[in-house]
């Protein structure tokens, strides 16, 4: 094994590391108590949290931004899409040496995550209001995951630029954990968090039948 | 800054909406402060950035190691000063910012808990803190003494006598084993009081078996809005030692959105236990006694066009929107929705304590605009809404924007399409 997947490999350990060291500590948090009487379905709200609340139709972030919401997705395709390409990368390159089809295919997938993680760095730049209230982190978390992806696309397609690829992403590897990029594992989280609020309460999931 | 900032009651769901916020920005347009004022300060990514880099910086590795890159910030005066401005005084707490949020971060909760961290810090506005005052002193966040709340009742029964023609009707001050016990908002015994008698209209009609208390009958715990959990909870006690003391088996909480979800969500939390007795909103008994036969309504007493301002604590953060219109369809014949309505409602601009702090009051009519404007829009000349700091402020938009509405609570409508069995309007 060469020293650039051997950096991966480690730099994969500290972040599941990390992240688990994170997740530990969420747990061991505990959910808050409420003493309060429910008067809906914290189960149901929870599903509806993670199900009908997520449509686009739903969130004015969404339909009210298409274009960005549409590269947001599309960024994260490629985000989670490039962990399992980095492993096998590693473990057995040649799937992708082999396939042509699946390296053009990959190659296709990550292009188009790293042009709009690109669209949208360069729109936190561009905008005032949204330059106002970046930091560090926004800029670095975007760029590092666009990076990420924009060798993983280069790799694939031209079969060279392992050693900067493995680099790169063992430098984002390291980085999910500790900026935004950690949301991986919160936004779960947050989704449920959200959905058992609106759903003891009854907010969740909309009955639109005012009869009932 | 002498005073380290502190968090109480680090739990799993505070540290995941600490932590989950990306900072996308797209939650600006869903903010009424930011739609109004464009200030990038009122997106609510931003004032998430505010109480999460506050907490990173104290509670994290990260935060203490390398602070400039992960956002981090220490607590110096200039950072409570802003904290200050922006948690308390251009945020609501509406949670309408939540509901759109791409992620799903409770921004709202992060606001409040960071609410919570300046009020640890002694950092309340004054004008806040003596709503806060009142009410731990005096029983009621007005100060109202106690002989001058039953002079309005007297006289408020006195009219309902006179108006039902009936000297058997009453309103029962500090009776004992009632079934229930009705709370009301201290603005309705100060400037409203015919809501009080439109309540009590509604009780007489459905028969039913109520009190007053007229030391503890504020349903307001501005101490929610405060962050004082100490003062919130010495507040939701005192309310629910009346409910045991006058033995009452049910708690409705008058017309009031955050009152409501003080007592209804947050009280058995601040007390740390279940209630002993049930508790329910006055929007919620009403509908009842229309489902169950116990009132008969006509609503073409009420043929005005109608439309309903959904209180953010009782309909986006309390699951009534379905309720609220079941009463309101049932007492007028010509209802029309705003647009954007129900749980997507925008906040009058009221609500989170901001009615209290007077040091807010331009930039509060100014957020108003947003209401004032999907009023106009609907054409309604009736604006109903079961809460009385919506009223309140509702009141101020309807004179400053000039829109000709009348503002009335559910209890005022429903009582207007009363029938009742002498005839008697």
């Amino acid at each position: 094994m060469d020293v650039y997947k051997l950096v991966s490999l480690i730099a994969i350990a500290i972040c599941i590391a990390m992240l688990l060291f994170q997740l530990l500590r969420l747990i061991s948090a505990g959910n808050p108590v409420d003493y309060s009487k429910p008067s809906g379905s914290i189960r149901d709200g929870v599903i509806y949290s993670f199900t009908s609340a997520m449509s686009p139709f739903e969130k004015e972030s969404a339909f009210m931004h298409l274009p960005t919401y549409v590269a947001g997705i599309i960024f994260h395709i490629g985000t989670f899409l490039s962990f399992p390409v980095l492993l096998t990368l590693i473990i057995y390159p040649k799937v992708f040496i082999e396939s042509a089809l699946l390296s053009s295919l990959g190659g296709v997938v990550f292009s188009a995550g790293a042009i709009c993680g690109l669209a949208i760095l360069i729109k936190r730049i561009v905008k005032k209001e949204l330059r106002s209230i970046s930091g560090a982190d926004d800029y670095i978390s975007n760029a590092v995951t666009t990076v990420a992806q924009a060798l993983s696309a280069f790799v694939l397609l031209t079969g060279g630029g392992y050693p900067l690829y493995y680099i790169a992403f063992s430098i984002f590897l390291i980085w999910i954990p500790i900026g935004k990029t950690r949301h991986l594992l919160y936004f779960f989280y947050a989704r449920y968090h959200l959905g058992a609020f609106y759903g003891r309460r009854g907010t969740w999931p909309v009955n639109r039948n005012i009869n009932e | 800054m002498n005073k380290k900032p502190e968090f109480k009651q680090v739990d799993n769901k505070l540290l995941t909406h600490l932590n989950a916020c990306v900072k996308c920005g797209l939650c600006a347009e869903s903010c009424m402060f930011y739609k109004t004022f464009k200030e990038p300060e009122y997106i609510p990514a931003s004032k998430v950035a505010l109480v999460s880099s506050v907490y990173r910086r104290y509670n994290t590795l990260s935060g203490r190691l390398i602070p400039g890159l992960v956002g981090a910030e220490e607590m110096t005066d200039k950072m409570a000063e802003r904290m200050v401005d922006l948690l308390f005084g251009a945020c609501t707490m509406c949670g309408r910012c939540v509901k759109h949020c791409s992620v799903g971060v409770d921004i709202a909760y992060v606001v409040r808990k960071g609410r919570e961290m300046l009020a640890e810090m002694g950092l309340v506005p004054e004008t806040l803190q003596s709503t806060v005052d009142a009410a731990v002193q005096t029983g009621n966040n007005m100060g109202i003494p106690e002989d001058e709340f039953i002079g309005t009742i007297e006289w408020m029964e006195d009219e309902l006598k006179d108006e039902l023609n009936d000297q058997s009707a009453s309103i029962p001050l500090n009776q004992s084993n009632k079934r229930v016990l009705y709370t009301l908002n201290p603005r309705e015994p100060k400037f409203f009081p015919l809501s009080i008698s439109a309540m009590a209209k509604i009780f007489y009609a459905a028969g039913e078996s109520w009190t007053l208390s007229s030391k503890y009958y504020d349903v307001t715990n501005y101490g929610f809005f405060s962050g004082n959990r100490k003062e919130a909870k010495t507040i939701a006690v005192n309310l629910h030692d009346e409910v045991i003391k006058l033995d009452s088996s049910l708690l409705v909480l008058g017309e009031c959105g955050h009152g409501s979800r003080a007592n209804r969500w947050e009280a058995p939390n601040y007390i740390g236990k279940e209630y002993e007795f049930d508790m329910t909103t006055a929007v919620e008994l009403i509908g009842n006694y229309i489902r169950d036969g116990r009132i008969k309504l006509d609503p073409s007493f009420n043929s005005e066009v109608v439309t309903i301002h959904d209180p953010c604590n009782l309909v986006r953060n309390g699951g009534l929107l379905n309720e609220i219109r079941f009463v309101v369809n049932s007492s007028a014949t010509n209802v029309i929705e705003m647009t954007p309505g129900g749980n997507d409602n925008f906040c009058c601009g009221g609500g989170g304590g901001l009615l209290a702090m007077s040091e807010y009051n331009e930039r509060r009519i100014k957020a108003g605009e947003i209401k004032a404007e999907q009023i106009r829009k609907t054409g309604a000349k009736v604006v109903v809404t079961p809460c009385h700091n919506c009223v309140d402020q509702l009141t101020q938009i309807n004179h400053t924007y000039k829109l000709g509405v009348k503002i009335k609570t559910i209890a005022e409508l429903v009582a207007d399409a009363l029938l009742l069995e002498n005839n008697l309007k």
